[in-house]
């Protein structure tokens, strides 16, 4: 396609996320994602300009590339917290699965309340899933990969703003549990949040993203069409 | 610096490789599972098992991880497509999300800390 212009859409992500990110840093509210606020400029500055998705389409190829090796290399976190597992294995998988379970029926369940669609609520399906393993769940299972990404970066935003206030709430003191909790639920982001409460609870929450998304990678094909009329 | 980068590179395309192989093997079994969970598992097994040892990938998966979000900009910008969706029904998406972002978070809270109080005592 035209190479100075996606090679210009790519300098402009580049931008938005490194200028996002010290944002960030600097003040590490769960507000200030940097995914969130970098999307909301990109397709701010995409539509004044009068660009479309078409247009962006070729850069985001280039861009993503290197998200299948990323992936994979969420086996090192998982790795060096594996005694933590080991020792603690009946109780993280119980957890990991009640939150997992629960969430996603909850999704589903409300969602048809407000009578989405079919496409829209398999889309909600692996929102607690870190987002490269999310969007290959929500492509396997009928939904639409850019939804659920952003589906995935909302409920990183929602749990890791109400997580724990909502888990001190209910009287779940356990460092262990906060942990688990929020890895669960608000992946990534979730896990930011919980590394600020203690090393523990930051521990517990990679442990369950890593778990969480591979046990949804594994169930959500036969859990979420339960779910469909 | 261009060690680090090398190294960076060398590493990445290590990663790629062990991303590519699940991606073979769970179309090769048919499974209807994402080739980068798949990935990540033999990764995981590899490290686990001593086949290869955690510093041979650790500075390029270290520096994937720390950027981890970038990936999903270009993704997130795809949600262009869909102004009409959330128009329509942007509140009642961001109503089911709440809800169920907090079951979540209860059900896994609430289990854990009983188990916990329980193996404790």
């Amino acid at each position: 396609m035209n190479l100075l212009l996606s090679a210009s859409l790519i300098l402009l992500t580049l931008g938005a996320y490194l200028a996002t990110r010290r944002i960030f840093l600097a003040y590490r509210h769960p507000l200030l994602n940097p995914v969130f606020l970098s999307t909301v400029v990109i397709i701010s500055l995409m539509k004044l300009t009068g660009y479309s998705w078409d247009d962006y389409q070729p850069a985001k190829e280039v861009m993503t590339f290197l998200l299948g090796p990323a992936t994979v290399a969420l086996a090192l976190p998982l790795y060096h917290n594996r005694s933590l597992l080991r020792r603690h294995a009946p109780t993280v998988l119980a957890g990991v699965a009640a939150g997992s379970l629960t969430t996603m029926a909850a999704a589903l369940v409300a969602g048809r309340l407000f009578s989405l669609g079919d496409t829209l609520l398999l889309s909600l399906g692996p929102k607690s899933v870190t987002v490269p393993i999310a969007v290959e769940i929500s492509r396997l299972c009928g939904g639409e990969a850019p939804l659920t990404a952003a589906f995935v970066v909302a409920t990183g935003m929602l749990g890791s703003i109400l997580g724990p206030g909502a888990l001190s709430l209910l009287r779940v003191k356990h460092p262990m549990a906060r942990g688990l909790a929020l890895g669960t639920v608000s992946h990534g982001q979730g896990t930011a949040v919980a590394l600020m409460e203690s090393e523990t609870a930051g521990a517990m929450s990679g442990v369950a993203m890593a778990l969480a998304a591979v046990f949804t990678a594994f169930i959500a094909p036969y859990y979420l069409p339960l779910f469909l009329r | 610096m261009t060690k680090t980068a090398f190294n960076i590179s060398w590493q990445v395309l290590l990663l790629w490789l062990v991303f590519r192989l699940g991606t073979f093997l769970v179309a090769l079994l048919h499974l209807s599972l994402p080739g980068n969970v798949a990935g990540m598992l033999i990764m995981f097994l590899l490290l686990a098992s001593g086949a290869v040892k955690p510093s041979l990938i650790e500075e390029g998966g270290g520096f994937l991880l720390k950027h981890f979000a970038f990936f999903f900009i270009p993704i997130s910008v795809g949600l262009m497509t869909f102004g009409d969706l959330m128009r329509q029904s942007g509140a009642a998406l961001l109503l089911v999300l709440t809800v169920s972002a907090l079951v979540g978070v209860a059900a896994t809270g609430i289990s854990v800390e009983l188990l916990q109080g329980r193996s404790s005592r």
